[in-house]
């Protein structure tokens, strides 16, 4: 009861500024997929929220206030999401944020926590949310639709090959993968690009021969893909049946990933892998202090929560945005001095952004410092910088790219601005 | 004209596949009356025993051993601790449905932790491609559709010349009859899980084979394909089954050349219902299906 | 407990015990086992979106969905309702022939597994994979829908269709025409020689399970703001068979008994499982996967400690009647 009438205060609450840290522990709520199809989401962004968490504690907490992590299992869908979000909110007057929220249910819970004033960091690509009007959510990963342009740019523009005239989209029947399809055709056809073959295929099916020998038929000159799980299975079917011959394919940011490698490398070996494959994906440096700090505590993480596999997650960009996000809510925090989310919920942006003259950080150490100073800051974290647009959503841009023979990322190149505004103007940014 | 002749051969696969499953999920339940929802589950574990034999460094087609005994044992306790005890206690057609529903979910969620989200694949040496007038397969693609047949033809031999087999029969048709005739079904229907399962297992080894990738979602995937095959060709009748699983191998990967390919399964189903319509016990089922409520 | 999570659980509460009376009268009294009933709801929460939601070309126009027509409460309830009274005719004279109880069943099954397959793939229908979102609920253009005032509105609303529902459900149940289904149900060749028409009695009980069915998905829809085919797959229906089970079949007291025990109790029961037990901080996965093992072994220990349900069906016995010395009659195997 009490919980409740705190959290009612704080909304009804006017933005006085600096009343205080307050006292107890703090919590980041993780609200994802734990279960069902996407399990595998939660816990990388559990990673994310455990890496940040010992950033934060071992450099004092938040005004003395120690952070923990908890996960809350939407079970891959809608309706079981909003009992899992309202329970989360209900048990825990002491939420400073959640990450997570990806497509399968970031429709219902987004208003949810938006309305009990929760700042949240979510996955979603949704182009529902490109222009959204909820202030408490927030970005750090372009819309799908993003993707879907910068394949069509690497097909375009990509180095050590002449533009594609003849493109073969392939992609699951799935909310992740639909959310692409619409924008590429679209591009495609404002930028005069054949579309050799749009082909919506079951994730999951036990072979994909038929469709395969369709796809063939079309002759294209390249494959934009991602059907996470059935990469291996549709790749190894195109060589066989093409010959032994394998056409090139360009995947999402999303199959930037060692499972992904392994499925394809298994299927088409590694030879035509490397020869054949380029994929597109955000401007994540892995560099840098911030990053350094980042992987220094999700190895701190390992120990600590050993079934967490957190190192696994190093490389993975929503591990090391959802960590960004939960450190700047942290700084906002301390930057607002209060507790109360009205109060810091605007401060999130000011430090992604950064005023002019403000002092750049790279963690949460070096941002509390630089507070106490008086100055004012801004985060440039694990993942880089961040600009946050009028809508909350904040990308970098986009680099092609490929994988080495052991599955790290290596850059080839890169879009510029025009050659991207061009593609996105041909879509449409809905 | 070619992508329909490659298409066929690529239904032949799915044929091989589907039959192996659907025969021993039909036998289930002609035999013990069991609607077994837990089947897709089963071929899922048994898929994942013999990945475990060939990461340890056993050739896939040998794995198949351990795979059908995992089946079969596993199918075995599932009766024996399970199924068994509700059908002695009573419990009608539909809560036993429910009560495999149940066991599916539990089979799943405990693999998961165990085996993770990730999907597997097995090491299969694909052999060389063979291709004849449109016909496009691989050895080992080949070799998977000579299983099948000899498992059908093995489980026709089973029915109509042994003993084993007159005996399943029998209490097929008639339980109460068949032990008053001295059969000793509680025996016989020990032996059917034994045999069903071990279909099962090398059904769930043999889809693996056939899908590159699996994992533990997968085993739903087989599940709604096998109660098709099985309810087109007659609920019980495995020869039903065979042909439930010929129609909807070939025409799935035929309507996936012709429509779209994420219609493929819908197209197979869509038969499904229309034999629903016009012969609602099935192509192959006797009067028994057409019985009273019951 | 906040106010917000109370309204969560009683609007589902009320989803979930209108769906099982439904069910009930269908399976319960009828014996009617409708494996696809999950889609009766479905399509109640699908007609009421694209009656109540603007034309798709809203919002930017990220989705496609067929109809946009805003129209005001109550009518995208009442065309939910309809729509599953008119989806039952199709599929009832598809399936509800001289069948035996499990093919039935078995083809049922596989019907809802096309109907979420074909709607997940055809996708300018009713946008696919990502189903509908932003679906306005009853008054949203008055009360403010992040709002505390609209929460208790929606439960204002929803408690209402419930007693109406138990209201028309005990009718049926204690009428001459529940007592010819439960005929149909116990003998169907005595109830026909008796000149009840089984198939009619059938396809009517089925209409009715189907409109409140699709009462039930309209409510949904309203509340959560959104319908995808995620949401109804085919285990829901064995979900809501469970909760009918368990709680009783037969009579509408164990319907709502076994709506709150199933699928609101177990269900939300198993996300108080602590994420820490003493130090020990377990995989992130495994926690959910035991959740979905406890359901299963909930289920599984109900029916065999209390197979009849937490509340049986009553055996009605006349005055006047012959006294049987065995009252379960017994019948040829």
């Amino acid at each position: 009861m009490i919980g409740a009438a705190l959290i009612l205060v704080a909304c009804g609450g006017s933005s006085t500024t600096g009343a205080g840290l307050g006292s107890g522990p703090l919590l980041v709520g993780v609200l994802a997929p734990f279960s069902g199809a996407d399990a595998s989401f939660g816990p990388r962004y559990l990673a994310g929220c455990y890496a940040a968490s010992l950033s934060i504690n071992g450099a004092g907490g938040i005004g003395g206030r120690q952070v923990s992590c908890q996960q809350f299992d939407t079970r891959g869908e809608p309706a079981d999401a909003v009992p899992a979000a309202n329970a989360m909110i209900s048990g825990n007057s002491n939420l400073m944020g959640v990450v997570g929220c990806t497509s399968d249910e970031a429709s219902t819970v987004v208003p949810i926590l938006d309305r009990s004033h929760v700042p949240m960091f979510c996955m979603t690509g949704q182009s529902e949310f490109n222009k959204t009007n909820f202030k408490y959510f927030h970005r750090l990963v372009p819309p799908d639709s993003f993707d879907a342009y910068a394949m069509i740019g690497s097909a375009l523009y990509g180095p050590n090959h002449p533009p594609y005239k003849n493109v073969a989209l392939v992609f699951g029947d799935d909310i992740g993968s639909q959310t692409f399809v619409g924008p590429a055709v679209a591009a495609l056809k404002k930028l005069g690009v054949n579309i050799a073959i749009n082909q919506a295929i079951h994730l999951g099916a036990a072979s994909y021969r038929t469709e395969v020998a369709s796809m063939l038929q079309t002759h294209p000159d390249v494959i934009l893909t991602e059907t996470i799980g059935s990469a291996g299975t549709y790749m190894k079917e195109v060589k066989q049946q093409n010959g032994g011959k394998v056409i090139p394919f360009i995947g999402t940011s999303a199959t930037i990933d060692p499972v992904w490698f392994k499925q394809v490398v298994d299927a088409i070996g590694l030879q035509d892998f490397l020869a054949n494959y380029t994929a597109v994906d955000l401007k994540l440096s892995l560099q840098g202090a911030g990053y350094d700090e980042f992987v220094t505590e999700l190895t701190a993480a390992d120990s600590k929560f050993p079934s967490s596999n957190a190192t696994t997650y190093k490389g993975k960009s929503p591990t090391v945005h959802l960590y960004d996000g939960i450190i700047m809510t942290a700084l906002a925090m301390v930057a607002a001095n209060s507790s109360d989310p009205t109060v810091y919920n605007p401060k999130i942006i000011e430090i992604a952004n950064g005023v002019s003259g403000a002092t750049v950080v790279s963690t949460f150490k070096d941002g509390v410092a630089a507070l106490k100073a008086g100055k004012s800051i801004r985060y440039v974290g694990a993942a880089g910088e961040n600009n946050f647009n009028q809508w909350n959503n904040s990308q970098q841009g986009y680099n092609l790219v490929t994988m080495d023979k052991d599955g790290n990322e290596v850059v080839i190149g890169e879009l510029t601005q025009s050659q991207t505004q061009q593609i996105i103007d041909a879509g449409g940014n809905a | 004209m070619n992508l329909y002749v490659a298409a066929l051969g690529f239904g032949l696969i799915s044929v091989s596949v589907i039959s192996i499953a659907a025969v021993g999920f039909t036998m289930q339940f002609g035999i013990t009356n069991m609607i077994n929802l837990a089947y897709g589950e089963v071929m899922m574990v048994s898929g994942y025993a013999a990945f475990y034999a060939n990461q340890a460094g056993v050739n896939i087609w040998v794995a198949l051993i351990p795979g059908a005994l995992v089946g079969a044992v596993l199918s075995f306790l599932l009766n024996r601790f399970l199924y068994a005890p509700f059908q002695r206690k009573g419990t009608n057609l539909i809560g036993m449905v429910i009560i495999s529903l149940a066991a599916s979910l539990m089979i799943a969620n405990v693999m998961l932790p165990i085996v993770g989200y990730y999907t597997s694949s097995y090491v299969v040496d694909q052999g060389p491609l063979l291709r004849s007038n449109g016909l496009v397969l691989t050895t080992a693609q080949i070799a998977i559709i000579a299983v099948a047949v000899i498992l059908m033809l093995g489980v026709h031999g089973l029915l109509r010349y042994t003993r084993l087999g007159k005996a399943m029969r029998a209490t097929a048709a008639n339980p109460t009859l068949a032990r008053n005739c001295g059969i000793p079904t509680q025996r016989v229907i020990d032996v059917v899980w034994l045999i069903t399962g071990a279909l099962c297992g090398v059904a769930g080894v043999v889809a693996g084979m056939n899908s590159e990738n699996f994992s533990v979602a997968s085993g739903a995937g087989y599940l709604i394909t096998i109660i098709a095959a099985a309810v087109l060709g007659g609920a019980g009748q495995p020869y039903g089954a065979m042909i439930g699983a010929l129609i909807i191998g070939i025409v799935t990967e035929l309507s996936a050349a012709a429509i779209a390919p994420e219609y493929k399964e819908v197209v197979a189903f869509a038969i499904l219902v229309l034999v629903m319509v016009l012969r609602p016990q099935g192509l192959l089922a006797k009067r028994g299906a057409l019985a009273a409520a019951g | 407990m906040n106010s917000y999570y109370a309204a969560t659980l009683l609007v589902y509460a009320g989803v979930d015990i209108i769906a099982c009376l439904a069910l009930n009268l269908q399976f319960g009294v009828s014996g009617i086992v409708n494996f696809s009933f999950i889609v009766f709801q479905a399509i109640g929460a699908y007609t009421a979106a694209v009656l109540s939601m603007p034309p798709d070309t809203a919002y930017g126009g990220y989705q496609s969905y067929v109809g946009g027509f805003q129209l005001p409460f109550p009518i995208p309830w009442i065309g939910g309702a309809l729509a599953g009274g008119l989806l039952a005719i199709p599929v009832g004279l598809v399936v509800l022939r001289k069948l035996r109880t499990d093919y039935q069943a078995i083809s049922l099954l596989v019907l809802s597994v096309i109907a979420n397959s074909v709607i997940t793939n055809v996708r300018p229908f009713l946008n696919g994979a990502a189903g509908i979102a932003q679906v306005p609920g009853p008054f949203s253009d008055q009360v403010d829908p992040l709002s505390q005032s609209y929460q208790l509105l929606y439960v204002g609303l929803t408690i209402p269709c419930v007693l109406l529902v138990w209201l028309v459900a005990s009718r049926i149940v204690n009428s001459p025409f529940g007592r010819s289904l439960r005929a149909m149900r116990e003998h169907e060749l005595a109830a026909s020689a008796l000149g009840k028409n089984p198939v009619q009695l059938k396809m009517t009980i089925f209409i009715v399970g189907g409109i409140i069915g699709g009462l039930s998905g309209a409510i949904l829809v309203g509340f959560i703001a959104v319908v995808a085919p995620s949401i109804w797959l085919y285990p829901e229906t064995i979900i809501l068979f469970a909760a009918v089970i368990v709680g009783g079949r037969g009579n509408n007291l164990g319907a709502i008994l076994g709506a709150l025990l199933v699928p609101v109790g177990f269900e939300e029961a198993t996300r108080l499982i602590p994420p820490t037990i003493g130090g020990w901080v377990p995989p992130p996965n495994l926690i959910p996967a035991m959740q979905w093992v406890a359901i299963g072994l909930l289920i599984i220990g109900f029916l065999w400690f209390r197979p009849q349900g937490v509340r049986p069906e009553q055996r009605r016995v006349f005055e006047g009647a012959p006294i049987r010395e065995d009252s379960n009659d017994a019948r040829p195997a």
